[in-house]
This record gives structure tokens, C-alpha cells and sequence, in this order.
């Protein structure tokens, strides 16, 4: 364990972010919420963040963007990928465990299996991430939930805890150990005292979380009181409330979806462009003639939980939920996937039982 | 690294008309494209966009594809106003394709109705290549009206094919100057002389379609595991990855498009 002071992290992050960009969390002081800031010029700003919990923009945006384009057509250079330099090498500071789980299973569909998005693969290999503890449980934080801790386990190459004076460091993979051994005179031992200030920090945000949400059910095995309540009216009560507006999966940290669609690029030429999508829209799974697999928004609504937490630990050995809490904090008419849980558990438990 | 979104450039050579609504479309891609009966291609309109599309041509000629396209929306609306001469864009074969394995040895059921009879003119190529690796190869299908009959040139040859290759056609409502048999096409399901121990039936159609002709199956006695069904849905990366075309938790442009029944009858709404 490495201890490093807050001088000495800036020239860190200053060096392994050279020719290349950098983002770090700073706090927004009206709402007190942490958003990731492009870094061009240093010093840090003053409101640098590195404590506090989750930024509101999830890490997936920097693997997957928002919207890009994925071909130009036709083209002589036909489908080579061409030259990986043009995508740049991007260094994140300040991820937390809820999201760096979140980005490993983002890669499970985009990298691993028969196919490999090679727009995700080189984005995420020239990714850089350097992760943090959480210091505060959010309102609508729940990575407890989910059997998960509020600090990097893995997933990230350095991960940071914010201690009195700058941080304690450690590297949590290859390329992670690399950077500091490449850095070591800006690192020190970590001492005892250090480490015990950090795990005082962990141990309150754990007892934190669970006091919050002492009144939902954790969410491994509930596949079977999901699949129980299918057909169930609460999805029509749940959805009753939805506006659809597609908020929950596009700030949600492990929501892939993307749609592919074609634009006049200049001349003769045509752009094929991928953009985030969100199943919650009518027009998601829409096929030619009008044909809708899920025509009703309970359909869509219910696809959503489903999706995350039965069809992906099916085809993908894992729930597709970190307990981040974005969803519950966008949705503009309070649905709350921990009281969705609440209450399938509640129903099929009643169901069982009667 | 390749990129896999880039559409291969190809020439519209031909364009067959089958129906009022059903155009075929012999494609000559700029490359050679191997594929297998029931796997599918994505079709570019350029600047238009792509739709899921399984060639309905032999899967043994590489150098020319055959598409058969009902116009019932905005990309098919262009694609039916193509002539001989355009350029468009394929990618693909994706998804797993008809299980021709597990055919060997048995009595092949295809039913097929309307343009449903499109993926399915592929799987009959591949049958018909070799019609001794089957014991029985037994073609059925139907359409609203005569005219809406996909394939009319090929049907004797089909039917005459091979002593173990029957085929028999129906058409919804009676029509004039139609002397053949009239109703739905599960209708041609009724007292079925196929052992069906020893059968594997596979059907492609609009989802209503094949709704009864599943229960119509397994009210004769097929097994959900010998069914299987060409699935629906909006395909669009063909990777698995964009996420639109899951039926439960399987993506039919990986896992699918033509799926074995057993494995998604418990699925709320499957058939739509």
C-alpha cells in the first residue's frame, strides 16, 4: 500500500494522462453532486472530488459514446478499421466500485463471446482508470444490495482512498503496478495509522448503506419471484407512473443498448452513425408493419428490471445492476427499482403462501 | 481489425417479381458470401439504413444471393423501388441458421406461409441437395390467395424432387379458377403420416402463423424440443450486442433467428 500527497497525485495524474485526455470528478457546488470534468489545463481545479460518492455521468460514456459514427459508405478503405491512433487515450480519475463493476460487465457483451465491438475494444484498452473510495453513501445508493463494496476492488488499474493529507494508493492491475512503479518517487509508503483512517472511512459508509436500505431486499435470488410475478398488475402500477423518457437506461452504467442508423455523410457518401438507445421507448423493438413485441409501456417498464436481473444472469452469468442508483435519481416520477424488488418479493412471497 | 458495421458493396442484378407485395432480389455482392440456410444478412438501403433479411436462395452458391422482400414498411417501401442496376450494402451472415445436423436421419416437417416461405426456399435448397441424408422430406405450405403464392415456378420441381420429398400447398379462402386445397395452413397438419417420434418440424411465417401452427404441432403430438421456429424480431447489430432482438434472454441474431420451441415456450408473449 502506497500513501501519496495531493501535490504529488496531481503530477501523477499529470503524467500518465500526457497525450492524452483527462477527466476527473469535481463537485458542483449548488447541488453538491459530483460531474466528470475534461482536464486540459493544470493545476486541478479546487473543486477536484475524489471523495463523496458516484459522479452523475456513468464510466460506460467513455467506452461507449453517446453517439459516433461506426462506418462511412462506400469507402476504398472497405471495412479495415484503419488506424487505432486516431482514438485517444483517455485517463478517468475517481471511478467507484459501483461503476467499474459496471464497465466489467459492459465488456462481457461488447468484447467477450463470438464478436467484438472493435469500437468498444479500442476505446476501453486505451482507457486508463484510476478508481476512489466512497467517503458518503448517497440517497439513492445501494451497491450493498448487490453484495458489493463502496470502494474498487478490481476493474480499475490505481485505485485511490482519500485520506487526511492525499490518498493511499494501490494498483489493481499489471499496467496499475507499471504506472507507479514508473512514478515511485511520488508515492511513499502507506503507514498503519494510514490504513486505519481508510478502513474507519469504509466501515461507515458500509453501516451507512445498510441503514438506508434496510428495507429492501438484497438482490441475488430473486429470479424466482420475478418470474413469478410476469404477469403480475404491479408492472401496470409501476408503469402507470412512467413517462418514458428513457432517462433510467441512459444513465444507467451497464445499459449497452445502441441503435444503428444511416445519414447522407457529404457528396455521395453515407455515414453509418450508433447512438444510445432505450428500451423503454415505443419504438425500441419495433419491426416493419407495426409489429411490437412489447406494444404496452408495463411492457417496457417490467423489460427493463427484467432484462437486469433474470435474462442477463441467464445469458451472461450476471445481474446487470450495481446499485448505483442513477435510474432512481433521473426518474422524474420516483420509480425506484429497490421498491420494484420490494415488492415482487412481497408479492410472490403473499403468492406462496396462499 | 475489421469493421464489422461496414456493408459490403453490392449489385442489384436482378429483380423477380413473386407477388403483388413479394419481390425477389438476386444480389451480386463484391465478395463472396458463405452462408447457412436460416442465417441472416442485413440489408442497406444507402442512406436509408439496414433491415434483417434470410436469403431465400441455395446456401451452396456463394457468388450471388437471392432475397425475397414483402413491402410492408419504410425500408422495404425503397427497396421494392430498385431496379436492376442499384447498389446496396449486406453484412453478415449472422445467427446460427437452421439445425441441419439434427435433420439427418428424420422426417423433415416445413411449414411455411406467405413470405415465410422465403428463409425457408434456402433450407429447402439445402434438403433437396441431398434428400437420401433424410428419410422423409415433407414441404407444406399456404398463402392468403393464389397470387400471394411465393415460388409458383419452383413447386413441381420440388414435388418431384426425390420419392421421400412430397409437397402440398393450400390458399386461405376460396378463389376463382383454384382447384387446389383451400384453408390455413395448419389445416395441412390434419392427419399427418409422419412418424412423428422420429420428425423434426420447422416453420417460418408471421408470428400469428406460426402461434398455431405450435399448438396446432403439439396438438398432433410433436414435442417442443423438435419444433423449430424462424422468431421475429428487430435485429440490428447481428452481434448480440445493440440489444433490440431478445425473445427472454436469448438474442435471436446470435442464439437464433430460428429458435427451438423448448427453449423459449415459457417466454410471456413470444409470439407477439
Amino acid at each position: 500500500m502506497h500513501f501519496i500527497d495531493a501535490t504529488n497525485f496531481e503530477r501523477f495524474l499529470k503524467k500518465i494522462s500526457s497525450g492524452g485526455e483527462l477527466f476527473v470528478p469535481v463537485r458542483e457546488a449548488e447541488t453538491g453532486k459530483l460531474h466528470l470534468e475534461r482536464i486540459e489545463l493544470f493545476p486541478l481545479p479546487d473543486n477536484l472530488c475524489l471523495d463523496g460518492y458516484r459522479t452523475v455521468e456513468p464510466l460506460k460514456a467513455f467506452a461507449q459514446l453517446l453517439r459516433y459514427p461506426v462506418a462511412e459508405y462506400p469507402s476504398t478503405e472497405g471495412d479495415d478499421m484503419g488506424d487505432e491512433k486516431v482514438f485517444p487515450q483517455v485517463v478517468v480519475a475517481g471511478a467507484r466500485g459501483c461503476d467499474l463493476a459496471a464497465l466489467a460487465l459492459v465488456d462481457k457483451v461488447q468484447v467477450e463471446g463470438e464478436f467484438t465491438d472493435p469500437f468498444y475494444k479500442i476505446r476501453r484498452d486505451k482507457m486508463l482508470v484510476v478508481g476512489a473510495d466512497c467517503s458518503e453513501c448517497g440517497e439513492s445508493c445501494f451497491c450493498n444490495l448487490l453484495g458489493a463494496k463502496p470502494w474498487p476492488e478490481k476493474g480499475c488499474d490505481v485505485a485511490v482512498s482519500k485520506i487526511q493529507g492525499g490518498y493511499l494508493a494501490e494498483a489493481l492491475s499489471e499496467r496499475g503496478e507499471k504506472l507507479i512503479r514508473e512514478s515511485k518517487d511520488l508515492f511513499a509508503e502507506a503507514r498503519d495509522t494510514q490504513i486505519k483512517m481508510r478502513d474507519e472511512t469504509r466501515a461507515k459508509v458500509v453501516k451507512d448503506l445498510e441503514a438506508k436500505n434496510k428495507a429492501f431486499p438484497k438482490a441475488a435470488g430473486l429470479e424466482e419471484a420475478m418470474r413469478a410475478t410476469l404477469s403480475d398488475e404491479i408492472w401496470d402500477d409501476i408503469a402507470a407512473r412512467c413517462v418514458e423518457c428513457g432517462a433510467c437506461t441512459n444513465i444507467c452504467p451497464t445499459c449497452y443498448c445502441f441503435l444503428l442508423y444511416d445519414q447522407k455523410a457529404d457528396g455521395s457518401h453515407f455515414q453509418r452513425i450508433s447512438a444510445w438507445d432505450s428500451c423503454q421507448v415505443t419504438g425500441y423493438a419495433r419491426m416493419a408493419g407495426m409489429l411490437n413485441p412489447r406494444p404496452r409501456l408495463s411492457d417496457r417498464v417490467k423489460h427493463r428490471l427484467y432484462h437486469k436481473y433474470d435474462y442477463l444472469p441467464l445469458s451472461h452469468g450476471a445481474i446487470y445492476c450495481t446499485g448505483c442508483g442513477r435510474c432512481v435519481d433521473t426518474c422524474s416520477a420516483s420509480i425506484d427499482m429497490r421498491e420494484a424488488l420490494k415488492r415482487i418479493k412481497e408479492k410472490a412471497g403473499g403468492a406462496k403462501k396462499a | 481489425m475489421k469493421n464489422p458495421y461496414y456493408p459490403i458493396e453490392t449489385l442489384v442484378e436482378d429483380v423477380i417479381v413473386e407477388t403483388p407485395t413479394i419481390k425477389t432480389f438476386v444480389l451480386a455482392p463484391s465478395r463472396p458470401i458463405k452462408f447457412k440456410a436460416g442465417q441472416f444478412m442485413q440489408l442497406t438501403v444507402p442512406g436509408c439504413g439496414e433491415a434483417p433479411f434470410t436469403p431465400s436462395s441455395d446456401p451452396a452458391v456463394t457468388e450471388k444471393m437471392e432475397i425475397s422482400i414483402l413491402r410492408t414498411g419504410k425500408v422495404t417501401d425503397l427497396l421494392h423501388a430498385l431496379k436492376p442496376g442499384a447498389e446496396v450494402g449486406l453484412r453478415g451472415p449472422f445467427g446460427k441458421g437452421y439445425p441441419m445436423d439434427k435433420m439427418e436421419g428424420k422426417e423433415v416437417l416445413v411449414v411455411g406461409g406467405g413470405v415465410g416461405l422465403a428463409p425457408l426456399r434456402s433450407l429447402i435448397y439445402a434438403l433437396l441437395a441431398n434428400p437420401k441424408k433424410y428419410k422423409r422430406v415433407s414441404i407444406k405450405c399456404g398463402a392468403r390467395t393464389p397470387d400471394e403464392l411465393c415460388f409458383k415456378r419452383q413447386h413441381d420441381a420440388w414435388a418431384k424432387a426425390a420419392p421421400n420429398v412430397d409437397f402440398t400447398v393450400t390458399i386461405d379462402v376460396p378463389a376463382p379458377n383454384w382447384t387446389g386445397k383451400v384453408g390455413l395452413v395448419t389445416t395441412l397438419l390434419d392427419g399427418l403420416d409422419i412418424d412423428l417420434e422420429n420428425s423434426i418440424a420447422v416453420s417460418c411465417g408471421p408470428e400469428i402463423m406460426l402461434k398455431f401452427v405450435t399448438l396446432k404441432l403439439l396438438e398432433v403430438g410433436y414435442k417442443p424440443p423438435q419444433i423449430y421456429l424462424s422468431m421475429n424480431r428487430k435485429m440490428s447489430c447481428g452481434m448480440g450486442k445493440c440489444g433490440r432482438c431478445n425473445v427472454g434472454h436469448y438474442y435471436l441474431c446470435v442464439d437464433g433467428p430460428d429458435m427451438c420451441y423448448d427453449k423459449i415456450k415459457n417466454v410471456p408473449n413470444v409470439f407477439g
